[in-house]
């Protein structure tokens, strides 16, 4: 066996430092640069979660078209301009889970390791993935509202309410994306990602999504009111059946705040988690 | 001029279990060292703690001079590392990853675009540069591994593994490749194997690992020497072996061999065959099988350890 030839207290060279946020920034373009990549070129990842929420649409315009007409159903055009923003979230929520399955996936391939054994700003890991989900969701957002209106459900709101409805989407799809990516770095798994997409499924079922929480009734009701997703979709519904309101989508926006807040506080965490192993 | 690698005392433990326990080390300048052992003996357990993937539990390190564990970050950009798989993003070009790394290393992207067109010429990738690396066999991704790992000049080029379910050619074009990148620009390369030949043809100098501790090093002329004898190979059938282990032990120590075989230390080297060959005659053994092998690798692995690391490879 060799002997070490130098002591634990010998000579380190100086280090003189190079990083912190300057090398943060480039390192979460050309990782976001990456993930959009990624979902080009992957188009089997979002296509099919991408037209599931426009076949429901499709599916319930027609079974409660005459709904609309009940009292206590707000004034809208059609019942699909009526779903029309529980659509778009839809398709954000399920978008966005693909941020914390692509980050299983780079931890399962030794893609993470990769990036963590060249001097990577750790949080750009992070950002690069969420940056991924948030392109998504403004391709999504703008697709559904040209669909749903050359279907005649048209955002009321104009160009200012169609600007609000982009806005929350990409607030909404880096909330749940965070959440995603949490959960990925938990578990370094991309499946343990996936399987968490029935739970996203349940909250928006019990939410305002395709029925005004005014005609429900019971435990429903209760849960569709304290639900946050409700309080999201109230505030980007109004910008569609009624008109452009910055102060209806306030509490919107504040919702998408907190989940933001909340589930990057978590991803972080699990990220320092994952990386207390390392040096 | 600092040291490329050394380490005192290096231990990591999970758990109940300790993967490597007190490695010390010293890697020369310019030296190609290879890290040859069987899988689960520590190896990538070591590169992953000297290229700060893992924390050690015990010991210290120093690579490019800087210390493992509170010098990470410089540690890092003085390194290059090419981790076992090859994992590399199916859905990017090779020109993309390059993009990718240069930018991670915060090279200035006209200095990234030479030195990538460099890299992909050295490599041999100049042409697939384009395509997605989902469409690269398994030796273009270990190239193109291998020029990511080079696109920031490092001081410190960690190789784990490099050729493990390679192809013949394509292991050849690597070792090729490692061996110029040595030659021509002096990197010092930490290299890590289960395969013989690929530790015996490339390292300059060798530490064998087992059980997460080195069991002998220095360079594999010195270490076959030590061995002395070459190694006389019987295969016989199974009526035969306890005959012939008796007749054999007559002429040498026994070596370790897989079952079936008998193997000594031929004391008398080649000019001891015969007599050998008569006295298992004598004895009545049918033999299926002979060699002498000088002392290789795997006779300073059996050495050392007790057994065969040929054969044990997956």
């Amino acid at each position: 066996m060799t002997a070490a030839a130098v002591p634990a207290e010998g000579p380190t060279r100086h280090d003189p430092g190079r990083g912190g946020f300057a090398a943060a920034v480039p390192h979460a373009l050309v990782l976001s640069r990456r993930a959009v990549l990624g979902l080009w070129r992957q188009p089997n990842v979002w296509v099919f979660g991408s037209i599931f929420p426009l076949l429901i649409a499709a599916v319930q315009s027609s079974a409660f078209a005459r709904s609309t007409g009940l009292p206590g159903f707000p004034e809208v055009d059609s019942f699909l301009q009526f779903v029309l923003p529980a659509t778009i979230i839809q398709v954000v929520l399920f978008g966005s889970i693909n941020g914390g399955t692509e980050l299983g996936l780079d931890l399962e391939s030794g893609f993470f390791d990769r990036l963590v054994a060249a001097p990577t700003a750790r949080v750009a890991i992070l950002l690069g993935r969420l940056a991924g989900v948030a392109v998504l969701a403004v391709a999504q957002t703008l697709l559904y509202v040209a669909i749903f209106a050359a279907f005649g459900a048209t955002v009321r709101g104009g160009i200012p309410g169609i600007a609000t409805l982009v806005v929350l989407s990409v607030l909404l799809s880096v909330g749940i994306g965070g959440l995603a990516c949490a959960i990925g770095l938990r578990t370094g798994s991309a499946e343990a990602v996936g399987n968490s997409f029935p739970l996203v499924f349940i909250l928006l079922f019990i939410s305002s999504a395709f029925f005004p929480v005014e005609l429900m009734t019971g435990w429903y009701r209760s849960v569709a009111e304290r639900n946050p997703l409700t309080w999201m979709i109230d505030g980007a519904r109004h910008q569609v059946i009624v008109g452009f309101d910055l102060s209806e989508a306030a509490t919107a926006f504040a919702v998408a705040l907190v989940i933001i807040v909340g589930s990057f506080w978590l991803a972080v965490r699990q990220l320092q988690r994952r990386l207390a192993v390392a040096s | 001029m600092s040291l490329p690698i050394e380490a005192e005392g290096l231990v990591r433990r999970f758990g109940e279990l300790v993967a490597v326990d007190g490695v010390d080390l010293v890697v020369e300048p310019g030296e190609v060292f290879g890290f040859l052992g069987p899988n689960g003996a520590g190896k990538s357990t070591i590169v992953r703690m000297l290229t700060t993937l893992l924390k050690p539990s015990g010991g210290w390190a120093r690579v490019a001079g800087f210390d493992i564990a509170t010098q990470a970050p410089a540690v890092r950009r003085a390194i290059g590392v090419a981790l076992q798989d090859a994992a590399i993003d199916p859905l990017m070009t090779g020109t993309e990853l390059l993009h990718l790394q240069s930018v991670l290393h915060g090279i200035p992207r006209r200095e990234a675009n030479r030195r990538s067109g460099e890299l992909l010429e050295r490599v041999g990738l100049t042409a697939a540069a384009d395509r997605r690396v989902g469409t690269y066999s398994g030796g273009m991704r270990r190239r193109l591994d291998l020029a990511l790992s080079l696109v920031h000049e490092p001081e410190v080029l960690f190789l784990d593994e490099p050729t493990t379910g390679l192809d013949p050619t394509s292991r050849l074009a690597l070792w090729e490749e490692v061996r110029t990148l040595n030659s021509e620009r002096g990197t010092t390369v930490f290299l890590t194997t289960q395969y013989l030949e690929e530790a015996d043809e490339l390292a300059g100098r060798i530490a064998i690992i087992d059980n997460g501790r080195i069991v002998r090093d220095g360079t594999p002329t010195a270490l076959k020497a030590a061995v002395g004898a070459p190694t006389l190979l019987v295969e016989v059938d199974e009526a035969h072996l306890v005959g012939t282990r008796e007749v054999l032990l007559r002429f040498g120590e026994e070596r370790p061999a897989r079952d079936g075989r008998v193997a000594i230390g031929l004391s008398g080297g080649a000019a001891a065959m015969a007599t050998v060959i008569r006295a298992l005659d004598e004895a009545g053994v049918a033999l299926q099988h002979v060699e002498l092998d000088s002392p290789s690798l795997d006779d300073v692995f059996a050495e050392a350890t007790g057994r065969r690391l040929e054969g044990a490879e997956s």
